[in-house]
């Protein structure tokens, strides 16, 4: 199981995982995500400064959420990737698409 | 799972969880070859995908299914093998993904594509799919 950690920023909530976001992982990730959003926490930040490795399943977690999270008026902004990690968002081109920060201050000052 | 097969093979079984143990095995072995750190990741990245593959695919999410990896190396190029014995691969039903449309799904293969040289598969044996990923190494 991965540690998954959910905090409060004043109305942005922020989802900090621990380990590798893998296939094995990628289901606890998306239940996470998704019952924030079920529950109308649409401001998300993930901060990924604790993962070293992700995976197309848990790329294609993460992008739903997103898709999720926008549908519903919100977003899914992701902050402090790890050298490896965040060349996986480019090979994929994924790094254009998402909103992605460097540090997890930045990404909940970019709410507003 | 078991990891008793002969050196430079590791034998795991179809569950994603297993994944992991898979990456520390890759880790030592791609150690022991005087593989950078850099290129560890991406190839553990390529083997994972291909793993993956066979799990989701091949045997269709079920456990409990061999998948053997084996690596072999010498000072010019490394060559993995992935071994599934599930259903074929089948290259028409593969679609490349469009990242236009911000795929969730379908990039493996376009990552696995990324990090190594050469990726082939045979589906000549009776069952199952072998995977050959070749990454020609750098010259100092």
């Amino acid at each position: 199981m991965m540690e998954i950690q959910v905090a409060q920023s004043q109305d942005v909530t922020v989802v900090v995982p621990t380990g590798d976001l893998d296939m094995g992982a990628a289901d606890q990730v998306r239940r996470v995500l998704t019952e924030l959003i079920d529950k109308g926490q649409l401001k998300l930040v993930m901060d990924l400064g604790g993962v070293g490795y992700i995976d197309s399943s848990g790329l294609g977690t993460l992008v739903a959420a997103m898709k999720q999270a926008r549908a519903a008026g919100g977003n899914l902004k992701l902050c402090a990737l790890q050298d490896d990690v965040r060349s996986i968002f480019e090979m994929t081109r994924l790094i254009k698409v998402m909103s992605v920060h460097a540090t997890r201050q930045e990404a909940v000052a970019s709410w507003g | 799972m078991r990891d008793g097969g002969p050196e430079g093979t590791f034998v795991l079984t179809s569950e994603p969880q297993h994944l992991a143990r898979l990456r520390d095995w890759l880790r030592g072995e791609l150690t022991r070859l005087k593989v950078e750190n850099q290129e560890q990741f991406g190839l553990q990245v390529a083997v994972g995908e291909i793993c993956s593959n066979s799990i989701r695919h091949a045997y269709a999410g079920l456990g409990g299914k061999p998948i053997h990896v084996s690596v072999q190396g010498n000072e010019n190029r490394l060559v993995i093998e992935v071994r599934d014995f599930g259903k074929k691969f089948d290259p028409e039903a593969y679609r490349p993904p469009d990242f236009e449309a911000v795929p969730e799904g379908g990039i493996g293969l376009h990552l696995v594509r990324q990090f190594v040289d050469e990726l082939s598969y045979d589906v000549t044996q009776e069952q199952g799919t072998r995977w050959t990923l070749v990454k020609y190494r750098r010259r100092e």
